[in-house]
């Protein structure tokens, strides 16, 4: 393995405690699949939605969804497309470009902690950036901000489930609360299969059910216009109505959560103009 | 020159410090620190791992500064930059002077078996004195860490984890750091905002420990100092290490009946 230098280097190798479980390993599983049975396919977890909260950002946003999904994103609006060369070709594309960052951070999982810096660790990163990108993109008007760069960087606190559809959730109202002009806000929704003859597709699925799913889909949709802006996922093969039958699922988990989204926005506004308007009144 | 700063503090008062403690439940151990906008989070992950040749008795503690581009528009995404660099290097030395957690505590067979303690830090929103906010989420997420319980089993010489009884650390000493941030060789002002270190000609940062006892000081080049002024910044340290160590016992007393 190459040495890091710009780390401070522990131990070569080290394990999760939960490797060496002995006999007590066991039971805890038990425990999690008899909780996890009973839960509803179609309902969703609680969804905490918050924007306007880092300083330094000039859009920002945090969402936490019931069991302990907790991202955090910071946007930036238009800014100078910093190399000529991609210039050159935004300018021929007619519009502004939209880069997107997505980071785990090494306590995030529940099992070993991940290495930052590793290979496996970048390639993750950066597939997600991509769907990230792939599905922010249709949301915002890009065409108003020709020869720009509009930055969007996400950070995962803490993976219970569903990491991907909240990182788009608050990716949007980043977005939106750094005043970047969009056609709507972007909702996601992860989709997940158990295994199972007659298993059926699960909104929202926890970490637990996700270690154990066959197939995953995550689904972003722009609610108001009605019109899906990304599919992701993949698994064990399936008629279908299957597949179709979940995104029905999906989109559905997305037109409810929209108005929380809705509603965090407003009330971030409505926060800002509160202390616009107290710095106004203690200057003047 | 008023005797007052741009968001109307003292020279010598710090702002409005918050601390929220355990909110990562996948981390061992976990706080959140913010000290007016900068806001710092600390997760802990403990591993097992077999200890170095040549420190056969002692664990490990690795911490990971982390400046990421989205705390600030100063830090590009990719490996960590100078500044996280030195400030891992700072808390690393902290851990190491101070003697926070002996290393001896830390395992569990001689020569096969220790504790490894991935200290993560990762700043949310960069509003200056990275520092010392570092230090408080490291050590307020050390007083959180719970390691499961180890033992070797004797007949086959495995390791058997018990999940279910877990222990806190020992935490032996409390280090508090104080940063400061020096004008024109003269003037020195406690606790800097972004905006202000930026005009700063050089900071330095004081460790204390209790009891009034000094730790380290840090100070990476920049404009000189007097003695006496020393002696003040280390006076101010030790009256903030009080503080510090209040609110962190108050936190800590209010997540124990759980």
């Amino acid at each position: 393995m190459p040495l890091d230098h710009r780390r401070l280097r522990g131990p070569e190798e080290s394990q999760p405690p939960e490797l060496w479980a002995a006999g007590t390993g066991a039971v805890p599983e038990k425990e999690e699949e008899e909780d996890a049975a009973p839960q509803d396919p179609c309902a969703l977890r609680p969804l905490f939605a918050r924007a306007g909260l880092l300083s330094q950002a000039e859009g920002s946003a945090y969402v936490e969804l019931g069991g302990g999904t907790k991202v955090l994103c910071a946007a930036w609006g238009p800014r100078e497309a910093a190399e000529p060369g991609a210039a050159a070709a935004a300018a021929a594309a007619g519009g502004g470009r939209l880069l997107c960052e997505f980071y785990r951070a090494p306590f995030a999982g529940r099992g070993a902690r991940r290495r930052p810096g590793s290979a496996a660790e970048r390639d993750a990163e950066r597939e997600a950036a991509a769907a990230l990108r792939e599905a922010l993109e249709p949301a915002v008007r890009l065409a108003r901000y020709p020869r720009a760069r509009l930055a969007v960087s996400a950070l995962l606190l803490q993976d219970g489930g569903s990491a991907l559809a909240a990182a788009i959730s608050a990716a949007a109202l980043a977005l939106a609360d750094a005043g970047v002009e969009m056609y709507d806000l972007v909702v996601g929704c992860a989709l997940c299969r158990l295994p199972g003859p007659a298993a059926a597709w699960m909104l929202q699925p926890g970490e637990p059910e996700e270690r154990r799913a066959v197939a995953r889909l995550t689904v972003a949709l722009l609610p108001a216009l009605n019109q899906v802006s990304a599919v992701l996922g993949g698994g064990q093969g399936s008629p279908p109505d299957d597949w179709a039958q979940a995104l029905r699922l999906g989109l559905d988990g997305c037109h409810r959560l929209y108005p929380v989204l809705r509603q965090s926005l407003l009330r971030a506004s409505r926060r800002r103009d509160a202390t616009a308007a107290a710095a106004t009144t203690t200057t003047a | 020159k008023e005797n007052c700063r741009p968001d109307g503090r003292e020279l010598g008062e710090f702002r409005a410090t918050t601390v929220n403690i355990g909110s990562i439940t996948t981390a061992d151990g976990s706080a959140l620190v913010k000290l007016g906008n900068t806001t710092v989070i600390c997760g802990v992950k403990a591993e097992l791992a077999a200890p170095a040749v040549d420190a056969a008795n002692k664990g490990y503690i690795v911490p990971n500064v982390e400046l990421p581009s989205l705390c600030s528009t100063r830090f590009r995404s990719g490996p960590p930059g100078e500044e996280a660099q030195a400030a891992s290097q700072f808390i690393a030395d902290v851990i190491e002077n101070s003697q926070i957690i002996a290393k001896e505590d830390l395992c569990v067979a001689n020569g096969k078996l220790a504790w490894v303690l991935y200290c993560d830090i990762i700043c949310l929103d960069y509003d200056g004195n990275i520092l010392d906010a570092s230090a408080f989420a490291l050590l307020a997420a050390l007083k959180n860490v719970q390691l499961p319980s180890v033992t070797i089993n004797e007949e086959t010489g495995l390791s058997e984890v018990n999940l279910k009884q877990k222990n806190p650390l020992i935490i032996r000493k409390h280090p508090v750091a104080t940063s400061f941030a020096i004008f024109d060789d003269t003037l020195l002002i406690v606790d800097p905002t972004a905006e202000e270190e930026d005009l700063a000609t050089g900071t330095v940062t004081i460790v204390t420990d209790d009891e009034g006892r000094l730790c380290s000081v840090h100070k990476p080049g920049g404009s000189p100092l007097t003695g006496a002024k020393l002696q003040d910044c280390i006076t101010r340290a030790v009256t903030r290490h009080k503080e510090v160590k209040k609110l962190i016992d108050k936190v800590i007393k209010s997540i124990k009946p759980k």
